[in-house]
């Protein structure tokens, strides 16, 4: 099933590839056939390109050569053909799944036991390159029709994340949404051979740490836990970062028993611990209604074992809120 | 046929049956034209008479349909003086409870006075919050019995009553005692706003004092105490000294914000930088940049900072401090106590490095002239800082915000010609005067 679902991933980023022609796909399809027989060189098109074939019918060959030589960026050549993307998918996933086997063989993460057993910190996310900016999304409220932008970039220096944007509480006219203003950062789901859903244990820590700098707002810090179930898909443990401003670093510990429960947006009433052991995500948000240009950088983000923070769980659950519970 | 179908026919006759009868009262006879010839949506009167059609238009401005006047909206008529502040709010919510005895159509007036008080400049009075919830009639919409307990009673007060504490929690009003007492007399105790308003009060006092790095609530006016504070506010070493280096002139010259000499300069020092700047190689320049935004609540305010690069690793020298001359920490000690061997709390990570910072001020303008003269303010008690030259790295406008960050890796881009000129220019004024 993920196997079908990664190939159906793989046509869409061939079509993508190939939007800015689409009226050219059927004619390339044949011409790609009429290729095979003829040479083994598999077809290869660019928007440019199929316009030009579409002028001239025949010397087909040399044509292709022509233009290849014209085009002088080989850097975005989107590849079209079918079954080598595929096969590329089936060998990538199956490398690997080697890879994970081999990794659970010497131990769990692909490290030895005692390494894992006695480590008491640890780096999750860092930014020292264009790759580490893959593993985050950034959204904000364009998505239901706000002004806010934002942008991630790597910084100056190239050694810290640069989270920049502007925001904008101009609620959409659209009768739906009475407010707005939010950009958020969220971290990608990691993925496994055949694109399994994976998940951080990080139960043997028990603080977040994070190195940033910011411009003095409040940002919101979202813990997702890993779920299949649909219900519990809104559903996140969140907690404040203050940031300080100014030039220096800053360093922000957050103990994971400070975050609270909340569904959809709203705290719950019923408050539990979050549970490290299956964490799918984090996120950080800026919705603190004051409209203006932002920023934060952040160095990197780890987690680690504070031996003298014994504090379970922060947020006793009230009686008059929760009756049940006290039953 | 059931009852229910015979219903509907009834109805759908007698719908039909009014509908002629009203076309052949009040419709013109068919012989003459009528009046007013029915108008599809997009065409207009004017295509008929003229020929306008033909020639293209301007389009005209989009007409806003005049906005119909709520329900209450003349009790928040501008004042003959047209002050709106908190007592005309008063005033206008006071007028409201005199002259609707019955308090008739509340709700509307509730949600029209929430609408109006950010206009007013109330919306964080609590007093003002308290008072609108006064409006509500007591005791007319708590439930009686257990019927009533079960189902929401009064729903439509119910939701007011909720838009009114929802408007506080976006604002951090914090409810008191008061506004409980007004809501149990008002919805009584199993109502949707009283658990709104335990939530609040629950949740309200777990993050109120959480900020680590707190702002007064109340921001200073005067852009020197507001530079003051933002500086203090960056600051993390408490013995730094801050100095004013220029006050803001007094005099409303129109154009002030050209002339250096106007503008207020607010710098801040602490002991160590000053130390770090005197042993600074005065091979290496020092660069300003900026501006840089700080956000104090809601307001945005921009720094300079004077800063070096970092110093390669081979020129570094490790001050080595004899153990007895160091009064604050006597001996060194290596033990850890508590820790066992295998306790290792070190991120497995480089940090970002970056040079060191010497000062930080807020100038009310961003340009090279005005911290030109900070850097003059600073020479008085940094006398090094003469013989060091001192680049100005000012990003153009204030508006788009930067990275604060500068490593060695990335060489900056080189500045421009004429500033660096500017700055030789600088360089030999500020040599020649010390």
């Amino acid at each position: 099933m993920a196997l079908v679902h990664k190939l159906l991933n793989g046509t869409y980023i061939l079509s993508k590839g190939l939007k800015p022609s689409v009226a050219a796909c059927p004619f390339l399809s044949t011409r790609s056939a009429d290729y095979c027989s003829s040479s083994l060189q598999k077809p290869v098109a660019t928007p440019g390109k199929a316009s030009t074939q579409r002028t001239s019918a025949g010397g087909l060959q040399g044509d292709q050569r022509e233009v290849a030589l014209d085009i002088p960026s080989p850097e975005e050549k989107p590849e079209v053909s079918f079954d080598k993307a595929i096969k590329d998918e089936i060998k990538e996933h199956f490398r690997r799944l080697k890879d994970e086997i081999v990794n659970h063989w010497i131990g769990p993460e692909g490290r030895p036991l005692q390494e894992i057993i006695l480590e008491q910190a640890r780096v999750v996310w860092q930014f020292r390159g264009k790759e580490d900016l893959d593993k985050w999304i950034v959204t904000s409220d364009k998505t239901i029709g706000g002004k806010s932008e934002v942008f991630l970039k790597m910084g100056k220096n190239n050694q810290s994340a640069l989270l920049y944007g502007t925001l904008s509480s101009a609620a959409p006219q659209d009768g739906e949404n009475s407010q707005s203003g939010y950009c958020a950062m969220i971290s990608r789901i990691p993925r496994g051979a055949f694109e399994r859903k994976k998940s951080y244990d990080w139960s043997q820590f028990n603080t977040l740490y994070l190195r940033v700098r910011g411009d003095g707002r409040p940002w919101m810090v979202n813990i997702r836990e890993d779920t299949d179930i649909i219900q519990k898909n809104n559903q996140m443990y969140s907690y404040f970062m203050f940031t300080r401003g100014g030039p220096y670093w800053q360093e922000v510990k957050i103990p994971f028993s400070k975050f609270f429960f909340s569904n959809q947006g709203r705290i719950r009433d019923a408050q539990f611990q979050l549970l490290l052991d299956k964490i799918s995500s984090i996120g950080f948000t800026l919705a603190d209604k004051v409209d203006g240009p932002f920023f934060l950088e952040i160095d990197f983000i780890g987690v680690f074992a504070d031996p003298a923070h014994t504090e379970e769980f922060a947020y006793e659950n009230s009686p008059v809120l929760n009756p049940r519970l006290f039953k | 046929m059931s009852w229910a179908q015979a219903i509907m026919l009834a109805r759908g006759l007698s719908r039909g049956w009014r509908g002629i009868c009203g076309a052949a009262l009040t419709g013109a006879p068919f012989s003459q034209v009528p009046s007013q010839v029915p108008r599809g949506l997009h065409c207009s009167v004017a295509t008929h008479s003229s020929d306008s059609s033909l020639v293209p238009r301007p389009p005209e401005p989009l007409r806003q349909p005049a906005k119909p006047l709520s329900p209450h909206e003349e009790l928040f008529r501008p004042a003959p003086d047209g002050a709106r502040n908190k007592a005309s709010f008063v005033r206008a919510v006071q007028n409201f409870g005199q002259h609707n005895v019955h308090k008739r159509g509340h709700v509307d007036f509730i949600y029209l006075a929430l609408r109006k008080m950010r206009d007013y400049g109330v919306e964080k009075d609590l007093a003002v919050y308290n008072l609108l919830l006064d409006v509500f009639p007591k005791e007319v919409f708590r439930p009686r019995n257990v019927f009533q307990k079960i189902f929401v009673h009064y729903p439509r007060q119910q939701e007011c009553g909720l838009a009114v504490l929802e408007q506080m929690e976006n604002h951090g009003v914090m409810p008191n005692k008061e506004t409980e007492f007004l809501l149990v007399q008002i919805f009584g105790r199993k109502s949707y706003p009283m658990l709104k308003f335990v939530r609040m009060k629950l949740w309200f006092s777990r993050f109120k004092n959480i900020n680590p790095f707190p702002v007064p609530r109340d921001l200073p006016k005067d852009p020197v105490d507001l530079a003051m504070l933002g500086l203090r506010h960056i600051e993390p070493d408490l013995s730094a000294r801050v100095t004013v280096y220029q006050q803001m002139a007094s005099s409303k010259d129109s154009t002030g914000t050209a002339d250096p000499t106007e503008q207020h300069i607010v710098g801040i020092q602490s002991p160590d930088q000053q130390a770090a700047l005197a042993r600074h190689n005065p091979a290496r320049p020092l660069f300003v940049e900026g501006p840089f935004s700080l956000w104090l609540r809601d307001k945005c305010v921009y720094y300079h900072i004077l800063r070096a690069d970092l110093v390669p690793p081979e020129e570094r020298e490790v001050e080595e401090i004899p153990e007895e001359w160091n009064l604050y920490y006597p001996i060194q000690l290596d033990l850890k106590y508590g820790r066992g061997g295998w306790d290792d709390y070190e991120f497995d990570i480089d940090e970002v490095e970056e040079g060191p910072v010497f000062a930080m001020c807020m100038a009310g303008a961003h340009d090279q002239a005005t911290l030109a003269k900070w850097i003059q303010g600073l020479q008085e008690t940094n006398p090094a800082l003469a013989q060091i030259p001192v680049i100005f790295r000012l990003t153009g406008s204030t508006g788009e915000l930067l990275a604060s960050s500068s490593g060695l890796e990335e060489p900056s881009p080189p500045p421009p010609q004429e500033q660096e000129e500017e700055e030789d220019h600088t360089q030999r004024q500020q040599r020649g005067q010390s």
